[in-house]
């Protein structure tokens, strides 16, 4: 039975309380290496040996917030543990020059809130109010 | 049977006593064999010893018997190395087809799962997904888009109807154009910047020709795929909007244009 095998194998490496909140959250017990945490708190783990985790289930993300939701995974952290990218963002190069002084931080994904974005007209109006100028008399 | 029984019995008697007359009738009420064949034709369906004769084997060609002769014209016994008949009848009767079949689904029970857990685990992307789309800019913080509107043109060329509310993209800090001849040679520069660069995303179909067209890469879809939303018309995006998205994900959309570039 090797997943049963696996079962209790991450659990004796993470440890109980780990195991419960893996229970609450991912509902598998998983065990990894900690790649790294992003600036919202989230854990990112992988493991790459394909008897412990299958092959597409390697890396996983630890999510800091108790209301999860995929967008709260930053975009360089998104780009690894979508794996189009084999580093993790600190580590991968041409991503740490890509990196601009100018960028906005990340916000999730805010429908359903007052964050919510509204589209907005950005042209200037084509009629315009008229504005009585009373030239000057001579 | 039951139902005939009486006149069966009074035809029977007349007819075993004048069996001579009628010896078709008499064979059928006499015996419980099967009906007699006519004793002149000869039998080419079945052959004496009950298997299946040459025209009945032409007649199912499909379930036609496989026949082998040796050098002396000696029948071989093609089924000879398999299995017996009470094999296959003890595989039968004993369900062993359904029981390995069961015992195939039991150990995939046992077997490590391998569904993604999806917002903890996600499947493979590539570097040129195709997802919400941005507006880029340079390194030095000035937007790439130029009004050029050829995602605008290459979306109407398609017939696609989200692009047709993407016009006339254009820099806020547009200089106005020197001389004609300078303005051929690079593209055309709108000289009255108009801020208007609306996607209905509702309606596109992600199929990337816009960022394609874009000569300067201003435009570009990310691989940002959890944009959903609870209303249609946050859906519809602006020029800020836009530019907003490529805001925050320029270091990803760099790195993945950068290590995808030698293909393009």
């Amino acid at each position: 039975m090797p997943s049963l095998q696996r079962y209790l194998r991450s659990i004796y490496r993470v440890g109980f309380r780990a195991f419960w909140r893996q229970l609450q959250y991912i509902s598998d017990a998983k065990s990894g290496r900690l790649v790294g945490t992003d600036q919202f708190g989230n854990k990112y783990y992988e493991n790459y040996n394909a008897e412990e985790e299958v092959p597409g289930r390697h890396r996983w993300v630890d999510f800091a917030q108790h209301h999860y939701h995929a967008s709260q995974v930053p975009p360089e952290w998104h780009s690894w543990i979508s794996h189009i990218r084999k580093d993790p963002p600190n580590e991968d190069a041409s991503m740490v020059a890509s990196r601009q002084p100018w960028q906005q931080p990340w916000t999730e994904n805010l429908t359903g809130t007052r964050g919510a974005y509204k589209p907005y007209n950005t042209v200037a109006p084509k009629i315009n109010a008229w504005e009585p100028k009373s030239a000057p008399r001579a | 049977m039951s139902r005939l029984l009486v006149p069966v019995g009074v035809f029977r008697s007349i007819v075993a006593s004048n069996a001579r007359a009628f010896p078709l009738i008499s064979h059928r009420l006499q015996s419980t064999h099967a009906h007699r064949q006519p004793q002149s034709t000869p039998n080419y369906l079945e052959s004496a010893d009950g298997l299946m004769g040459d025209l009945t084997a032409r007649k199912h060609r499909h379930a036609r018997t496989v026949r082998q002769f040796d050098a002396q014209g000696n029948e071989l016994d093609v089924y000879k190395d398999g299995p017996s008949a009470i094999d296959k009848a003890v595989h039968l009767f004993f369900f062993t087809e359904i029981l390995r079949g069961m015992w195939i689904v039991l150990e995939q029970f046992f077997r490590p799962p391998y569904t993604i857990s999806y917002p903890f685990e996600k499947g493979p992307l590539s570097p040129r997904f195709r997802g919400e789309h941005a507006l880029r800019r340079y390194p030095s913080g000035e937007e790439r888009c130029i009004g050029k509107s050829s995602c605008k043109n290459i979306g109407k060329l398609h017939q696609y109807p989200m692009l047709l509310q993407l016009a006339n993209f254009a820099r806020p800090s547009a200089q106005p154009r020197q001389s004609p001849s300078k303005a051929r040679r690079v593209w055309t520069v709108r000289e009255e910047p108009q801020n208007m660069a609306d996607i209905d995303m509702t309606k596109c179909i992600y199929c990337g020709f816009c960022q394609e067209a874009c000569p300067v890469d201003a435009i570009v879809e990310t691989q940002n795929q959890e944009f959903s939303t609870e209303n249609r018309e946050e859906l519809l995006y602006n020029k800020e909007k836009l530019l907003a998205n490529g805001d925050r994900a320029e270091a990803e959309i760099a790195a993945n244009l950068r290590s995808d570039h030698v293909y393009r």
